[in-house]
């Protein structure tokens, strides 16, 4: 008798901590741990300003000779974003695997069409700030917007992409005015340029860049002609040979009409090209 | 159409090992092996992005360059992580306006091996639930030395 009372007792001492290791385990996730709580609201709270830019490069700022021979200098360059969102990411993403982004921190930078000029200032300018907002710190490893067109109203009404500027080569000039109405939405990874931009610290500031490539639709002097980047681009001469009196004022529907069925894929697709961030290449959806 | 790029980072593994030779007059070379990351770009034809800029970011600090270079003729370079440093190793390629950007996990088994080992050892309890477990764990000896001590009643 004695000792089964014994081997009771010492039973219930020995498995009582396990009964109890064995409730914490299973209640864990509706037990807030008080060192989990402190360490969510100081993530919460570390925060800097995050700035959205939007750079045409030095070839709208300054202008640049196009891969036929036309030297093109650009007055005003109106582009319209719309839902521009960033994200941080964790494993990075990549936009040319076609994989989903799966954002671990997501900030709505522009919701309504905002339309910006992107050769607004001198040759020398910086890129165009289009708004800044606090955000939580981390890596934006990813940006995706819309280009859409412009409000009524607004410079660029009805288009997306409005160009207004001078095309010269030998003893011609002409002005142009060309406004594009393709919508577009552009999904990029990581900003890749000379400098790292994206990387927000706790009450620090941090970058995030629009980036658009226009040697894409004009083609470039500097690189050679059987360069992709040219062999790729409409050029300026298929549009001089629409201008009147040294005057070119079209509308995409009018350069669907007057260009060549090539020509046109060809300014399809390099405006498909255009979007990126820095040098970082960007996928596309219509 | 854009010009792709392609990056493709090489993981050459080896052990650890100092050799020197020692001459009279003669310069001291000396090598060592260790851990080092290959990286391979091209462009999307398969052109090898040759003498194109380099720039390595340390998962420690990702704003500031950790190591700036340039590939070879293949579009290839070769860098050493500090291993003292897990985490995603970034590394961009740039030339003549084309540029992209590879994350190199680095040392991360070790890392999660490390979390784990912790993790487990620790089993999450909070302080009350220690304290509760200690107590009873206590009284039960107690419980027990109390029991094998009292007198029996007389008869």
């Amino acid at each position: 008798m004695l000792m089964q009372k014994i081997i009771i007792l010492v039973s219930a001492i020995a498995l009582s901590p396990i009964f109890l290791s064995g409730c914490e385990r299973a209640n864990t996730p509706n037990i807030p741990n008080t060192a989990d709580t402190t360490e969510t609201e100081t993530a919460t709270t570390q925060t800097g300003t995050l700035t959205l830019v939007a750079n045409g490069e030095d070839f709208i700022r300054q202008g640049f000779v196009t891969k036929d021979g036309w030297r093109v200098n650009f007055d005003r360059v109106y582009v319209t974003l719309a839902d521009v969102k960033t994200y941080q990411t964790e494993p990075p993403f990549d936009p040319e695997a076609g994989s989903e982004i799966e954002p671990q921190e997501t900030v709505v930078l522009v919701d309504t069409p905002t339309t910006v000029d992107l050769a607004e200032g001198d040759e020398d300018a910086e890129p165009i700030v289009v708004t800044q907002t606090e955000a939580p710190a981390g890596a934006y490893n990813v940006l995706t917007w819309r280009m859409v067109r412009g409000e009524e109203g607004s410079p660029a009404a009805d288009g997306t992409i409005v160009m207004n500027g001078t095309a010269t080569r030998e003893d011609r000039a002409i002005d142009f005015l060309i406004s594009l109405d393709r919508e577009l939405e552009y999904v990029c990874g990581e900003f890749v340029g000379e400098e790292r931009k994206g990387i927000l610290q706790a009450g620090d500031t941090a970058e995030v860049e629009t980036t658009f490539h226009f040697d894409h639709i004009f083609g470039s002097a500097d690189a050679p002609a059987d360069d992709a980047l040219n062999q790729d681009a409409l050029g300026f001469e298929p549009l001089a040979a629409l201008a009147q009196n040294d005057k070119l004022e079209v509308d995409q529907a009018t350069l669907q009409q007057e260009l060549s069925p090539q020509d046109y894929q060809t300014l399809q697709e390099a405006i498909a090209g255009l979007g990126h961030v820095g040098e970082g290449h960007c996928s596309v959806n219509s | 159409m854009n010009k792709q790029i392609w990056l493709l980072p090489l993981l050459a593994i080896t052990t650890l090992m100092w050799s020197e030779k020692v001459l009279a007059h003669a310069s001291h070379v000396q090598y060592r092996q260790t851990q080092a990351v290959e990286i391979e770009a091209s462009y999307d034809d398969g052109t090898p992005m040759a003498n194109a800029q380099v720039i390595v970011y340390a998962p420690d600090d990702p704003a500031t360059p950790w190591l700036k270079g340039t590939t070879d003729s293949e579009g290839k370079f070769i860098f050493v992580p500090d291993a003292s440093i897990p985490g995603n190793w970034d590394v961009t390629v740039r030339q003549a306006g084309h540029g992209n950007i590879v994350n190199i996990p680095w040392g991360e088994e070790n890392a999660a091996s490390d979390t784990a080992s912790g993790s487990s050892a620790d089993a999450g309890y909070t302080p009350l639930q220690k304290v509760v477990m200690a107590a009873v764990g206590v009284w039960g000896f107690v419980g027990t030395a109390l029991f094998f001590s009292r007198h029996k009643p007389q008869n």
